[in-house]
């Protein structure tokens, strides 16, 4: 008996000492560290092989810190990973390179840091305002933005051309309604959409350009409004019109294989997507070259301009770090600061106003810029995404379970593009999924369609 | 022969007392020989299946951390619509693609087995060679092949002027079945042919001594023999398409549209529960209840094949 009591007390005591520390961990206080000395973990993908020359530079700079750069590969396996160290309590990076969209998601549960107490927050201006927005959880930036994505229109000029299509005078999505019954008529397709996951970003930066706001978060308040919002509406509408008059390829999803080819033989006349496309057109298909343009989307009114984003990445600092100063410094120098400029020269296609309007980065002669303009038919590129970057964004917010909402999509759009019913349908049920998932995770939400 | 029962006899003559000692000493010097292998079996079996029972009890939220929720999880499951409609593909794969796949390895078998071929050994490594070729290479190279529109089909629609696709919604489970057949079927062969193997020549003298037809030597002889390799053919094959995750994992991005749903098969929903659903504990208990299915249905079948070898 007076055994067992022991063991009880001794439980106790360590139960209680466990949930100090927990305590610990939650709060930010006290983590901040020297913000000239630190030894800092970085995790994050590679795609540019630049890492190495940026982190040497950072270093140089900063000689009191190291970083150790651990390439996680892609951007889920990141996410899947910082998941795990954080449900594990430790092991966690001091900084984390995240896609855009799941940012909410870790800031929601308290496991990255309100980046405005290093003063990010007063960077806002410096930013376009597609990825900046993006990166905002109750007003507070929880990362900076290391590129963008700003939602272009591509097209096959030599497919147009042979349809009696003048590109550059699709203004509105009316006239590419109209563009698109007439490539049609020659056999292609003026674009194409299976309604799978691999469709879920250009539909929400879509949904997006046309104003709509399918999700709210406040806090642990979600609504979801997946059918009777204005915009949804408008862009529901609208692809349900492309889907009745088989005027866009609904067998084909983004990146795969078929839809290479179907690029590269002219099979897709154009493509909505964000502004990183250039060189996985020019990879993806060669035979194209001199062919493909690029220009802003077509607005849903006369005369607009609205932008959306389509991806981009950013990074975050973590709050299991004890260094979180110096990690603030690292990301402000990759985002912010002088590696930025080195990223941008590199490819990366920038966030930073600075970037986007400087001359270098329109300038037709640079080696760069000459490649991607030749395979465009001699276009000014980056001046055409330049301009879309800079333009306006209306409010839009992801759902903190963003993943799930990615690859929910498929299931339940799909069915919508395979005709077995009609989208509003299939955007209901899609609202529905959502919405259990949801209180699943713990949030009082509210669907209203 | 006879030097192996003396030695078994000899304690027999021994006191009562020194026999006791010795099975005592015995039994130790067993665990002893033991203990490499169930310090891994420990590790990489018991704790795993321990631990996705464990955490089977609980749900982690992103709103709210993790509470224990007792059979909240099993529960939840039972009411599912994704997962049971996940199992009936299964199941129908299950009965459909293994009784054609062993029918297949076992009318090979006998065919090799017959000694009327030329060439068996060639045909017994090319039959054999399929499953050397890892399934996620061989289903990008059928996949390539089923491909409507650029594959091997497309070549032949557009010869026939056809308009072929296996890789529709409706017949996309026969083309899977076709790849796991392909891949298998050698494997399967393989073991049939060798319980055949194991059949004494003399067997077969004496039938064919008795006048016996080739046909009658294979119903009297060489298929009741099958029988018993028959049954771990068979709970290998169900466990095998139970399990079915990487031909529709790899095939999702290549079929047209989203045919493939993240809930394709049981396996393929716990891997998006735990990986893009945040949910792992839901997962887990999935996991389980899968492994009690398909346990119940080999535990059946070998039941069955037990009774029908008995009479």
């Amino acid at each position: 008996m007076r055994n067992s009591q022991k063991v009880l007390a001794v439980m106790t005591a360590v139960m209680t000492l466990t949930g100090l520390a927990a305590c610990g961990n939650a709060g930010n206080a006290g983590n901040a560290g020297d913000a000239d000395k630190a030894e800092l973990v970085f995790w994050g993908w590679d795609t540019g092989h630049t890492m190495s020359d940026l982190i040497k530079d950072f270093q140089k700079a900063n000689p009191g810190i190291t970083v150790k750069f651990n390439n996680t590969g892609t951007a889920s396996d990141t996410q899947t990973a910082l998941s795990n160290a954080i449900a594990a309590g430790k092991g966690a990076p001091d900084v984390v390179m995240l896609e855009d969209p799941t940012v909410t998601q870790f800031a929601v549960t308290g496991d990255l840091v309100d980046l405005s107490q290093f003063g990010a927050d007063k960077l806002a201006d410096d930013f376009s305002a597609g990825p900046w927005n993006k990166l905002q959880y109750n007003g507070k930036p929880y990362a900076l933005p290391i590129d963008s994505g700003p939602e272009m229109f591509f097209y096959n000029d030599a497919v147009f051309k042979k349809a009696g299509v003048d590109g550059t005078q699709i203004k509105t999505w009316d006239d590419y309604y109209e563009a698109a019954k007439k490539v049609r008529a020659i056999g292609s397709y003026m674009t194409n959409n299976s309604g799978s996951s691999m469709e879920y970003q250009p539909f929400t930066a879509q949904a997006w350009q046309a104003g709509a706001q399918p999700w709210k978060v406040d806090g642990e308040n979600l609504t979801i409004d997946m059918t009777k919002d204005a915009g949804m509406k408008k862009y529901i509408e609208f692809q349900q019109k492309l889907i009745d008059e088989d005027l866009i390829d609904t067998k084909t999803a983004n990146w795969s294989d078929d839809w290479n080819r179907e690029l590269n033989d002219g099979t897709i006349a154009s493509l909505t997507i964000g502004g990183w496309m250039p060189v996985n057109l020019m990879n993806g298909a060669p035979d194209q070259a001199g062919n493909w343009r690029v220009a802003q989307l077509p607005q849903w009114e006369e005369g607009d301009e609205a932008s959306a984003e389509d991806g981009g990445s950013a990074l975050a600092v973590v709050s299991q770090s004890k260094q979180q100063a110096a990690a603030y410094k690292f990301v402000e120098y990759l985002t912010h600061g002088e590696g930025a400029k080195t990223m941008a020269d590199t490819g990366t296609f920038p966030s930073l106003k600075s970037i986007l309007t400087s001359d270098d980065f329109t300038d037709p002669t640079t080696e760069a810029n000459k490649k991607v303009n030749d395979y465009f038919g001699g276009q000014n590129v980056n001046e055409v995404l330049s301009e879309a970057a800079q333009r306006k964004v209306s409010e839009f917010s992801y759902l903190p379970y963003n993943p799930f909402a990615q690859s929910s999509f498929g299931d339940q759009i799909s069915k919508a593009y395979n005709k077995e019913i009609t989208l509003e349908e299939a955007f209901a049920n899609y609202g529905k999924a959502l919405a259990e998932h949801g209180t699943q995770q713990g949030y009082t939400v509210s669907n209203k369609g | 022969m006879t030097q192996a029962a003396s030695n078994v006899a000899a304690p027999l003559h021994t006191p009562v007392e020194q026999v006791r000692v010795n099975r005592h000493r015995a039994d130790w010097r067993g665990w002893k020989f033991v203990w490499p292998f169930a310090l891994v079996f420990v590790f990489v079996f018991v704790i795993p299946i321990m631990y996705a029972v464990y955490i089977s009890f609980f749900q982690q939220r992103m709103i709210g951390g993790t509470r224990f929720v007792g059979f909240d999880n099993y529960a939840r499951l039972l009411h599912d619509r994704q997962f049971w409609s996940a199992v009936g593909r299964v199941a129908l794969f299950t009965v459909v693609q293994v009784p054609v796949m062993l029918f297949l390895a076992a009318a090979m078998a006998l065919a090799l087995d017959s000694m009327k071929l030329h060439g068996t050994r060639f045909f017994r490594i090319s039959t054999f060679l399929p499953y050397a070729v890892p399934a996620v290479v061989s289903t990008l190279i059928w996949g390539f092949m089923y491909g409507a529109k650029y594959g091997l089909v497309g070549s032949f629609n557009g010869f026939f002027g056809t308009h072929l696709d296996v890789l529709a919604p409706g017949v996309l489970l026969a083309s899977i079945g076709n790849i796991v057949t392909w891949e298998f079927t050698g494997y399967n062969m393989l073991i049939f042919y060798s319980s055949l193997s194991t059949i004494p020549h003399s067997l077969y003298e004496a039938a064919s001594i008795d006048g016996a037809s080739e046909w009658q030597i294979v119903r009297a002889i060489k298929l009741p023999e099958l029988r018993g390799s028959l049954a771990i053919t068979v709970i290998f094959s169900i466990i095998g398409s139970f399990q079915l995750f990487n031909e529709p994992s790899i095939m999702q991005n290549m079929v047209p549209g989203n045919a493939i749903s993240t809930y394709y098969t049981p396996n393929m929903y716990a891997y998006n529960l735990s990986f893009s659903g945040n949910q792992s504990n839901y997962a887990a208990a999935l996991a389980i209840a899968m492994a009690v299915i398909t346990m119940a249905i080999a535990y059946v079948v070998q039941l069955r094949s037990m009774k029908e070898q008995m009479r």
